[in-house]
């Protein structure tokens, strides 16, 4: 067994797609890194909410080819990908996204903390409180063996929803229940005949065909399907309107959320029994498995030395003090009626600088993922997971020597 | 007091009524014949393009409707409509 460590330079609150790459790019620095996680696997929204695409990883181009915006660390997870799934880069319109499957990401996860000897990984632990002082942070975790508390000289914020930001009670900001980007409810679905896109325009038909029969909730309006990559299998993604009004919409209380999700699975539930009722390429279709958690697309944002804007995105700035490229679209999910993309000019890729890891005025602390210091323009193309890799790596280098 | 629908729309018809729906983004210039696959049309858009087809034109379409080929320009969506309201 490992030494009861309770002293380390690095902690990494959450072990999503920033957190990991945040963790094993402080331990590759030298540090002794502490990541923790409240599931009982790392990957975050790429494996509790089984959103299967890798977004944001490559360049925006004209030409064919996908190039990677940021090596490094997401570089190396999508190679891990590929040879896991042997399946590569796909062009979708203009952007070009890596197909990852959400068990396939549990594994590759499992395997970098693995190969780094200076990490250790908290399963199953919930972070209730931090404080600091002259030698560092305080971190109070929870878990069915009771509480303890830990020191790490250094801290990441990789928890989505920016809660160190909440216990300091200072530096964050959150959109409008109206504005915020409406959650994803993805699931698992088996046995359909066959995806291609006739496939998907029939299924459009049937979908509105049970919802004049009232077989269907209005709600489904939200739902598209695409394959998983393995045979026979297909994940269903419905986004939630967020509730019956907008003005209520709250992803970080537990009671909305629970509710959203229990809604998401009527709507899930009612649509596979009328397709695989109605149609023969639906017949047999059952869904094999529901998301820990909805994908929750955005909530608190920390406010840092600098805040990404919106139109630094769609104008490509760049910064001397940059750490990664965001090249996906600002996707706005503002309503469940599916994305509106607002691209940058020329394809430009825009800078992310360092300043917008560091919450202002707070020594040793820095942020990773979708809770870095940008508005709610420049969040929507920030957030995907590919971009949060490379923030996640900036923010553990940083950690591990600062 | 007059009616606001349009029994036979023309492709340019289309074209302001899917940016004014907010189905799609299309450009001022689209054309006629331009690919809304390429601008944006997914299986979600359909459905609701279903749905608002229904009330400004008064046509359900089906799932046998929903081809390719018929969603596939400004041109034969326009064609599609005109065929089911006669």
């Amino acid at each position: 067994m490992k030494p009861d460590v309770r002293r380390f330079d690095v902690a990494v609150i959450g072990g999503g797609s920033a957190g990991l790459a945040a963790a094993v790019t402080a331990a590759r620095e030298g540090a002794r890194t502490l990541l923790i996680e409240r599931y009982g696997y790392l990957g975050g929204t790429g494996t509790a909410s089984l959103v299967h695409s890798f977004c944001g990883l490559y360049l925006l181009r004209e030409e064919p080819g996908a190039v990677l915006a940021n090596p490094g660390i997401a570089g190396e997870i999508a190679a891990l990908m590929t040879a896991a799934t042997g399946i590569g880069p796909q062009r979708l319109g203009r952007v070009d996204v890596l197909p990852q499957h959400p068990v396939e990401f549990v594994r590759v996860a499992d395997e970098l903390i693995a190969a780094e000897a200076r990490i250790e990984v908290r399963l199953h632990t919930e972070v209730t409180g931090v404080s600091s002082d002259a030698q560092g942070w305080n971190i109070h975790l929870a878990g069915r063996a009771g509480g303890r508390t830990v020191t790490a000289r250094c801290l990441v914020d990789a928890s989505g929803d920016a809660v160190v930001a909440d216990w300091l009670g200072q530096g964050f900001g959150m959109a409008a229940a109206r504005h915020l980007q409406r959650p994803a409810y993805v699931f698992g679905v088996m046995n359909p005949a066959g995806m291609g896109n006739e496939f998907h325009l029939r299924t459009a038909g049937l979908l509105v065909e049970g919802m004049r029969a009232g077989a269907v909730s209005a709600d489904a309006l939200g739902l598209s399907f695409r394959a998983s990559g393995r045979p026979g299998e297909i994940f269903g993604t419905l986004d939630l309107t967020g509730g019956e009004t907008p003005e209520d919409f709250d992803p970080l209380d537990a009671s909305c959320l629970g509710a959203l999700e229990v809604h998401g699975r009527r709507i899930a539930a009612e649509a596979i029994r009328w397709l695989s009722g109605r149609d023969e390429a639906w017949r047999g279709c059952y869904i094999s498995h529901w998301p820990l958690r909805a994908g929750v697309r955005e909530s608190r944002r920390w406010l840092g030395e600098y805040v990404l804007t919106g139109e630094d995105l769609l104008t490509g700035r760049r910064f001397d003090d940059e750490v990664a490229l965001a090249t996906w679209p600002m996707e706005f999910r503002e309503t469940a009626r599916g994305p509106k993309l607002h691209f940058s000019l020329e394809n430009r890729p825009a800078g992310i600088p360092l300043r917008c890891l560091k919450p202002a005025g707070i020594e040793r602390l820095f942020v990773a993922g979708r809770c870095i210091s940008a508005d709610h323009e420049a969040q929507a193309s920030i957030r995907v997971m590919g971009t949060c890799f490379a923030t996640g790596e900036a923010a553990g280098r940083a950690a591990a020597r600062s | 007091m007059e009616s606001s629908k349009h029994l036979s729309p023309t492709p340019t018809d289309l074209i302001d009524w899917l940016n004014a729906e907010g189905l799609l983004e299309l450009d001022w210039d689209f054309p006629e014949d331009g690919d809304l696959f390429a601008a944006g049309l997914d299986s979600m858009a359909v459905m609701q393009l279903v749905v608002a087809v229904e009330d400004e034109y008064g046509v359900e379409l089906g799932p046998d409707d929903l081809t390719r080929k018929n969603l596939a320009t400004p041109t034969t969506l326009a064609a599609l409509i005109t065929a089911k309201t006669s």
